[in-house]
């Protein structure tokens, strides 16, 4: 369960986010959508405790995690928006090194990694060194290495971003996988169909704020459109052309 | 703090250090190199040395002077060969040192007991047979003064009235003191195989890991930053350790095998000897390393920080070439200063001189305290947003 209260976080004179409130409850994925630029990254980042909010609230499972950023930390599981692998270790030597980074050893650690091996379908290629993989096979060991620990909370930033059908399939079947357990599923996306095949619940973000929360049908409902794209269009306020409206 | 957590950092960062084959070339080079040049340096001087006792005098024109001739002949290491046909081309050229001239008239002024003349050609710029070219210069100077101290003799004249003094010539420096200046250049290769060795992993794992995108998913971990840090220091230590005790055992292996004792050096490398010397340079392998993950935290890649280490190898250099100038054995207030109380230690034990236990535990803590201190301000850098994220 993550809550986050009053998030800002200025970069200069950019406010990046600019009171950003929503709870992410256990047991449902929540999408965080918005355009480029909306502080999606940034939030997720502030949750992860790599970036100090200016001001305002993050609590994960209880914890203040903007006081004691490590033990929020330990708490989740986040991919990043870059996978950033050592082309020198192995798949499996990925995993175990953030397995013994979050306090994991022996077989039990030795377990784990074989599950998650199993689970993203990388037992061929989990004993080979990262650097001739390609970006499925590295968004994977990613994801593996990210939630060795089983983390109640799990943070993923466009997880589906560059990847082929195969590996977007395998990653969505995690993230089903891991709202079945009854954990607290976070991820940004800006690609409609996604978000509305994967999340129970809808964010939306644009300029550092939250425009509007709910469920796809809520979405749609509030902005008085038909599709989840046009409500979103809508309710950012972005300009693009109208549907049928090409006759300039 | 947790020990388990620093160890799995250091053994990984390791491990992908030593799987970089390129790396571990450079270190094995470097570890070679030094010795070698060494090696080399000491037996040429040997060489010249040797060259200088035993002598070839070119003479053009040996017909004219027989007694000269048989002179030279007699003194030790003498050989006379036939002159170039044009000395002063051939010393030009360099394909001899040096020449003598005999005049033709020399028997005839000689005779008459007139100067007879020679011409030494020769190139005093040239360290190449610069002790051959002296030798000569004596002798015929030797056999000047014993035949003028004859002729004395014979008019019933006593040859002391004719020398108002005698200059004794003491030769203190050549080639002892140049050996013993290649000598100063030992700790300088020990020193270096300190950055050398560590260079890899203390670059790889911190501007390396920001260049990959491989420290933000690092620093998800519920991992304090000095833990991080301490481990990738641990494994670049362990690679500068590596590096240092590999070129001590070759250096002093390629010793032990030249022939010192003709250059008049007293070397001795025992194992206590030995184990001094690593006492004296070790405490750099922990300090090597910590310098370059400093430095190497501004950096954003690879490259960038490979292009600082080129400043911190001056670091190691510039004390190397001042000790030449201004002398740092035996002076014990040297010691706590980082870099050059390795310095002074490690050449007062390849010196021969008694080094206190007190004077190496003195450098050994000034040098960990500059680890402390460099890596709390490594930490603060890894902890800055702009470093995590900015690529």
């Amino acid at each position: 369960m993550i809550q986050v209260r009053e998030l800002r976080k200025h970069f200069g004179a950019v406010k990046a986010v600019d009171g950003v409130s929503f709870d992410a409850p256990d047991g449902t994925v929540t999408a965080l959508l918005g355009p480029n630029g909306a502080g999606k990254t940034t939030t997720l980042r502030m949750i992860y405790g790599l970036m100090k909010p200016d001001s305002g609230s993050i609590d994960i499972d209880g914890v203040d995690a903007v006081a004691r950023p490590l033990d929020g930390q330990s708490r989740l599981g986040v991919l990043p928006d870059v996978s950033g692998l050592y082309p020198r270790l192995t798949a499996r030597e990925h995993i175990r090194y953030f397995g013994n980074l979050q306090g994991l050893k022996g077989a039990e650690l030795e377990r784990r990694i074989d599950k998650w091996i199993e689970i993203l379908d990388l037992s061929k290629v989990a004993d080979r060194r990262v650097g001739g993989f390609s970006h499925g096979e590295r968004t994977k060991v990613a994801i593996a290495r990210a939630l060795v620990h089983a983390p109640q909370n799990v943070l993923l930033d466009e997880p589906t971003n560059g990847l082929d059908v195969m590996s977007t399939r395998a990653v969505r079947e995690v993230i089903r996988h891991l709202k079945a357990e009854g954990r607290c599923v976070m991820f940004s996306s800006h690609v409609m169909q996604e978000v509305s095949a994967l999340s129970d619940r809808i964010v939306i973000i644009s300029s550092g704020r939250v425009i509007a929360e709910g469920t796809a049908p809520e979405l749609v409902a509030l902005s008085g459109k038909s599709t989840l794209e046009d409500a979103f269009v809508s309710l950012t306020g972005l300009q693009g052309p109208e549907e049928g409206s090409h006759s300039a | 703090m947790n020990f388990t957590r620093i160890k799995a950092v250091a053994v990984k960062e390791f491990t992908d250090g030593f799987r970089d084959k390129r790396a571990i070339y450079t270190v094995l080079f470097s570890a070679v190199f030094g010795p070698l040049m060494i090696a080399f340096l000491l037996t040429q001087i040997a060489g010249q040395e040797k060259s200088a006792n035993d002598i070839k005098i070119p003479v053009v024109g040996r017909e004219y002077a027989p007694v000269l001739m048989n002179w030279l002949e007699q003194q030790p290491g003498v050989q006379i060969v036939a002159g170039p046909a044009d000395p002063e081309k051939a010393v030009t050229d360099r394909t001899v040192e040096y020449v003598l001239v005999v005049d033709k008239d020399f028997a005839k002024r000689f005779g008459e007991s007139r100067p007879a003349k020679v011409q030494l050609f020769g190139d005093s710029t040239r360290t190449q047979g610069r002790s051959a070219l002296r030798r000569v210069k004596n002798l015929l100077q030797a056999f000047s003064g014993q035949i003028g101290g004859m002729r004395l003799a014979a008019r019933g004249v006593s040859p002391a009235i004719a020398a108002a003094m005698k200059v004794e010539d003491v030769e203190v420096s050549s080639a002892r003191a140049r050996a013993a200046m290649i000598f100063n250049i030992i700790p300088m290769f020990l020193l270096l195989a300190a950055f050398t060795g560590g260079m890899q992993i203390a670059t790889d794992s911190t501007a390396g890991e920001r260049e990959r995108g491989s420290l933000e998913p690092l620093m998800l971990n519920p991992v304090p930053r000095w833990e991080l840090i301490t481990g990738k220091w641990l494994a670049a230590v362990a690679g500068s350790s590596a590096s240092m005790l590999l070129t001590l055992v070759i250096t002093s292996n390629v010793l032990l095998r030249l022939p010192l004792e003709d250059l008049g050096i007293r070397f001795q490398m025992g194992s206590q000897e030995m184990a001094a010397l690593m006492a004296a340079v070790i405490p750099m392998a922990l300090l090597g390393p910590a310098m370059i993950i400093y430095l190497a935290c501004f950096a954003k890649s690879y490259k960038e920080a490979q292009s600082y280490m080129g400043f911190l190898v001056s670091f190691v250099t510039i004390p190397g070439v001042l000790s030449t100038f201004y002398p740092v054995t035996n002076r014990p207030w040297l010691r706590p200063i980082p870099i050059i109380g390795q310095y002074s230690l490690s050449l007062d034990v390849l010196g021969g001189h008694d080094v206190s236990v007190w004077g190496l535990v003195a450098a050994a803590v000034s040098a960990v305290v500059c680890v402390g201190i460099l890596l709390r301000l490594a930490t603060g850098k890894l902890s800055d947003e702009k470093v995590v994220f900015g690529r």
